[in-house]
């Protein structure tokens, strides 16, 4: 701002502070053209880049792919982590003596917690093994073999094992 | 300016500079008028004075033009740097001269300056007549003359405000004001005169 001092040592010829008047009052309607201010914060953007973060950087074929991954090693845990079974063709086996291994006709859990069980004898047709996996000779169909029984002590069937086919 | 309702110049710079483009809006928003408006009557040509305003603005970002707060304000900083960017817009066209500089006998430096192109200082550029005739006059000056006077007169600086931006020392501008002021009366003078004969004609 002009000080006063400098307005008492040099003033102004009072005509032409009227046409610096006109002239200021004319002035204040002119600014810079738009277009700088754009062109400038274009400059401005390329000197100040925004940093975007890392989930916007990534395509969208690159997000199908990390969401592909990210399934096969979801599945891939939970099968590592899944308690694993036996796979049984057909039903339990369990082994009483040294002998040959009995077939269980009911479950493990079953047999094990019978607290009496002995062996017994018994002539069983061919045709009832079938579903325990035998297989069968139609022509011999008709015949019965000689089988091991594991029974409970009110004699119910636990488990069957072959002697001899007749 | 208040601090309570706005923001500094020194703050909005460091904001600036930190990547804050709101900031720098503010900054830019803030200065370009007084400019601006300095640039064109110094140079004559909107052009040119855009030009000015975006040099001086993108020094100012980059960090290139090293504006020290402690040393003025920024406006009166951006001030000394359009002048500079005069000067060299002076010495081009001085190099590729395009008018025969006019001779002024009470001047003690012959006016070297052509003041623009041969569109710049002739073309109008405001609507209003007594300022544009004030405008065309101050065009005629000598730069170091026209400079105070515009510093001065339109401005609002003190004689050591414009001491700083003009590089010189306060003696300096007030007699390169007074001597400004009587070579732009007389100008604005001779031209009420010669158009008075030619409306009596």
């Amino acid at each position: 701002m002009n000080d006063n001092d400098d307005i008492k040592d040099d003033p102004v010829d009072p005509a032409l502070a009227t046409r610096f008047a006109a002239l200021r009052s004319e002035l204040a309607t002119h600014d810079a053209p738009r277009c700088v201010e754009k062109e400038l914060l274009q400059a401005f953007a390329r000197q100040f880049p925004i940093r975007q973060p890392w989930y916007r950087k990534l395509s969208l074929s690159q997000w199908g792919t990390a969401g592909a991954l990210a399934s096969l090693c979801g599945v891939a845990l939970l099968l590592a982590l899944a308690p694993h079974q036996a796979v049984t063709v057909g039903p339990p086996v369990l082994n009483v003596d040294d002998g040959t291994a009995f077939i269980a006709l009911e479950s493990l859990e079953r047999i094990e917690s019978e607290p009496y069980t002995r062996v017994v004898e018994a002539e069983l047709p061919q045709t009832a093994l079938a579903p325990l996996g035998m297989p069968l000779n139609p022509q011999t169909a008709g015949g019965t073999v000689r089988a091991e029984m594991l029974v409970a002590q009110d004699g119910h069937p636990l488990a069957v094992r072959l002697s001899a086919v007749n | 300016m208040t601090l309570t309702t706005e923001q500094t110049d020194t703050e909005l710079l460091r904001q600036v500079h930190a990547g804050q483009a709101e900031a720098f809006t503010a900054l830019y928003r803030r200065h370009q008028g007084p400019l601006y408006r300095y640039a064109l009557l110094r140079c004559g040509s909107g052009d040119a004075a855009a030009d000015i305003v975006q040099e001086a603005f993108m020094g100012l970002l980059t960090g290139r033009l090293g504006y020290d707060p402690l040393r003025g304000q920024l406006q009166h900083f951006l001030f000394g740097v359009a002048r500079n960017l005069a000067l060299k817009l002076d010495e081009a066209r001085q190099r590729h001269p395009q008018l025969p500089a006019p001779l002024d006998d009470d001047d003690d430096a012959p006016d070297l300056d052509a003041a623009g192109d041969s569109a710049g200082p002739l073309a109008r550029l405001l609507g209003n007549e007594a300022a544009e005739e004030v405008r065309r006059a101050l065009s005629l000056l000598p730069p170091h003359y026209r400079d105070p006077v515009i510093l001065y007169e339109l401005h609002d600086l003190s004689y050591q405000e414009i001491a700083t931006v003009c590089q010189v020392d306060i003696g300096t501008v007030r007699s390169r004001l007074a001597r400004g002021r009587a070579a732009l009366a007389k100008r604005l003078h001779a031209l009420q005169a010669s158009s008075h004969d030619a409306h009596l004609a």
